[in-house]
């Protein structure tokens, strides 16, 4: 269990004449959940078409489980959830299921149990109505996607990738998302995810790796990488109105470094030698009411943009991921 | 090819359970033996107008070949009015005609016929009448007149009136048998052209519907963003061959159940015939089934086989291509237009299924798996010819196999306007 789960080594692809991903290397540690981190048309689903052999890279290596990753065997192990859904639209549930099972070397009949188990955990098969029965378009938005989310599980895969899991959902469906996705970790399983949402990632990932422009930007432990900033960031919060002097002292640039300005609550990089103490008693003689005054490592959204900047956040909006 | 089985597997019964299959399927037969039977059966039921005689005879001939029509045509429907005879001079024709017209629209009359010179030299008559485009009263009244012509010709040669009618019943009709390099096979001529012409239809029409079910099948997992979980799964290239062998199935399961029951009415044809009204002798001896020879029917299985593989790569290839709905029959056009072109050539290929163009026809991939079998049904076709189609085909639906799978590797995964060609030569080196 100590090598890799996914271990990709300088790999390249190009499309026509635009390069989606460039030399890009990293390590997906067993048993971790993994954040792939980017703005949108960054490279994060070229890299994982590519994991999963869908697209072929130009250049470089990619094992999987310790196998490489063109081997059947371990397709069969990786359960994948691509960022756009969709299922057969006239097909019934439990048959939708028991082929997408039976496509990873699932034997009917253990297929349709776990299946059945399934369909009554996500509340698809009631006392009222067994909807494994109904036609995949005769089901809600919501209850499709938690078919395809079975259909992404239902083989009991070592590891899973799941592109952009998070978009479409509602708050609900999103909270039953994370409860999943904690629970494959504690069930020793590795769990890939790309989002562009760093709050998710950041609160959720073991690791992560930052990529724009299909090159990798930084990696490493969620922990490590925020150490590695030091604690040069503060957290503010402020009741009542932010007043203009409160403002005035933020814009000095001898303090501030820059600003993460959400109205009432701000995340503050500090200038180089700035003194954090300084700056707490200046927002107060400018008369603020202090909720909150705190040193922090800086979020991983502060490192994104940080890192990424501004340009390759809105460079990236065209494209795909 | 584990996995190929299961994309197999779930092609095959989610089509064969779906509503339109099994309609097609038990109704498909039912269907075409009313298309076929019907018009027989509306054709021995039309009768020449019941009226017939009831028209102008204008002779202008000088002799009695008016009144010898005339009494034809009232011995031939003796209920009906008599025809009138208005003997006149060549110059009166015309004065004649004119009233003869405004007494067919006034009802009086249901036409009127003008024999004159140039019918007693045996060329031509006129006809002009309320049914004059219905042919089988036109070629009645021509019958009458060719025999009346003759009958008078004959008695001025001096023949006896009596025996006349005697020496020219001549109704002849031709039975014929087919002759091949093994000898005799029973019922030839129309019936082994029928039989090949319906086998090379059959052929088409199984290859243009499941051909194209596929390529709305390749559309469908696209536009439904599937595509992409299965291949995750599953290679391209074992996704399109399940799917391609499934679909295929599906189409012998099909004529397979057609054949069938083809077969359980014609065991039981005469009581059918009977009930649309068909004489019992016809009803017993009208259909004749020609026999197959075990190798021609292997022959005509492979070439189903290969036809279908051929065209089902194409399509798929087409489907993998496009985005939507509104570029699919575009896309397919090229496609198309191969089969229809080997369908728009099966008359004159039945004419002469031995022709320069019938066997090239029956030698290039795309059109051989249709008129290959067409020409073995109606001719002796050298084994070598079959064998050279047979090698053709496959070749070539090895070649359609892989460029399709390169073009359907790619195309699946995109989205947005269809490709040119230049892009998919792209596509096909890309890959």
């Amino acid at each position: 269990m100590s090598e890799a789960a996914v271990h990709i080594t300088g790999v390249t692809k190009r499309f026509g004449d635009t390069v989606a991903v460039h030399e890009l290397s990293l390590v997906v540690p067993r048993g971790s959940v993994y954040g792939l981190l980017g703005p949108n048309g960054a490279g994060k689903t070229t890299t994982i078409r590519m994991i999963l052999n869908i697209i072929v890279p130009d250049s470089g290596t990619i094992s999987v489980l310790g196998r490489p990753h063109l081997d059947e065997a371990v397709t069969n192990r990786v359960g994948y959830l691509p960022e756009e859904r969709g299922l057969y639209k006239k097909m019934q549930v439990r048959r939708v299921l028991r082929f997408l099972a039976e496509l990873k070397g699932i034997k009917p009949k253990v297929a349709d149990q776990r299946i059945n188990k399934w369909l009554e955990r996500l509340q698809l098969t009631t006392a009222e109505k067994d909807w494994g029965n109904a036609k995949i378009d005769e089901l809600s938005r919501g209850m499709q996607q938690k078919v395809q989310f079975i259909g992404t599980l239902v083989h009991e895969p070592d590891l899973v990738i799941l592109d952009e899991p998070f978009s479409g959902l509602d708050p609900v469906n999103s909270q039953a998302l994370k409860d999943t996705i904690v629970e494959l970790k504690r069930d020793g399983k590795t769990v890939i995810f790309s989002t562009h949402l760093m709050d998710n990632a950041e609160r959720l990932c073991d690791s992560v790796c930052i990529v724009a422009h299909g090159e990798k930007v930084l990696d490493g432990e969620v922990a490590a990488v925020k150490a590695a900033r030091g604690t040069r960031n503060v957290a503010l919060a402020i009741d009542g109105d932010v007043g203009g002097a409160v403002r005035h002292v933020l814009a000095d640039s001898l303090l501030v470094a820059r600003m993460d300005d959400q109205n009432r609550y701000f995340e503050i990089e500090l200038a180089p030698k700035a003194d954090p103490q300084e700056l707490l008693r200046r927002v107060i003689a400018a008369g603020a009411n202090v909720r909150r005054f705190e040193l922090i490592s800086p979020s991983l959204h502060q490192i994104f943009l940080e890192r990424v900047g501004a340009k390759g956040v809105e460079e990236g909006m065209s494209g795909h991921g | 090819m584990g996995k190929t089985w299961v994309v197999f597997k779930r092609e095959y019964v989610e089509r064969v359970r779906s509503k339109w299959f099994i309609i097609a399927t038990v109704f498909g037969p039912i269907l075409m033996a009313v298309i076929m039977v019907l018009p027989a059966v509306l054709a021995m039921r039309t009768k020449s107008s019941s009226d017939l005689s009831n028209i102008v005879i204008i002779d202008a001939t000088g002799s009695d070949l008016g009144s010898r029509v005339a009494k034809a045509l009232t011995t031939t429907t003796p209920e009906a009015t008599a025809p009138r005879l208005r003997r006149v001079q060549a110059d009166q024709v015309a004065d004649e005609e004119k009233s003869a017209t405004s007494e067919v629209m006034g009802h009086a009359a249901l036409g009127y016929m003008v024999l004159d010179s140039n019918t007693l030299a045996g060329k031509e008559m006129r006809y002009a009448g309320r049914n004059a485009t219905a042919l089988i009263d036109v070629q009645g009244i021509e019958r009458m007149v060719r025999q009346s012509l003759l009958n008078m010709r004959l008695e001025r040669e001096g023949i006896d009136p009596s025996r006349v009618a005697m020496l020219t019943a001549v109704r002849l009709e031709t039975k014929t048998e087919k002759i091949s390099d093994r000898g005799k096979e029973g019922a030839g001529g129309m019936a082994s052209l029928f039989f090949g012409y319906a086998i090379s239809i059959l052929l088409y029409m199984m290859i243009a519907i499941y051909g194209q079910s596929i390529m709305r099948g390749v559309l469908d997992e696209k536009t439904n963003r599937v595509a992409e979980v299965v291949i995750a799964s599953v290679k391209p290239d074992a996704l399109l061959t399940g799917k391609i062998i499934g679909s295929g199935a599906v189409a012998v399961t099909q004529v397979t159940v057609w054949l069938t029951m083809g077969f359980l009415m014609y065991l039981v044809r005469v009581p059918i015939l009977k009930a649309f009204g068909a004489a019992p002798a016809m009803a017993s001896g009208a259909i004749k089934i020609p026999t197959v020879a075990p190798m021609i029917g292997v022959a005509l299985f492979l070439f189903f086989v290969l036809g279908f593989a051929f065209y089902a790569a194409l399509f798929g290839a087409v489907g993998a291509m496009v985005s939507n709905q509104e570029d699919i029959q575009q896309a397919a056009m090229p496609v198309m237009l191969m089969l229809i072109s080997s369908v728009l050539f099966m008359q004159p290929i039945l004419l002469s299924p031995s022709s320069a163009l019938s066997v090239t026809m029956s030698l290039l991939p795309f059109s051989a798996p249709m008129i290959m079998p067409l020409r073995m049904a109606v001719v002796a076709v050298p084994w070598y010819e079959i064998v050279g189609s047979l090698a053709s085909v496959t070749v070539g639906c090895a070649i359609a196999i892989w460029l399709s799978a390169r073009i359907y590797r790619v195309g699946l995964l995109m989205y947005g306007k269809r490709p040119s060609v230049r892009e998919l030569g792209r596509w096909i080196r890309m890959s």
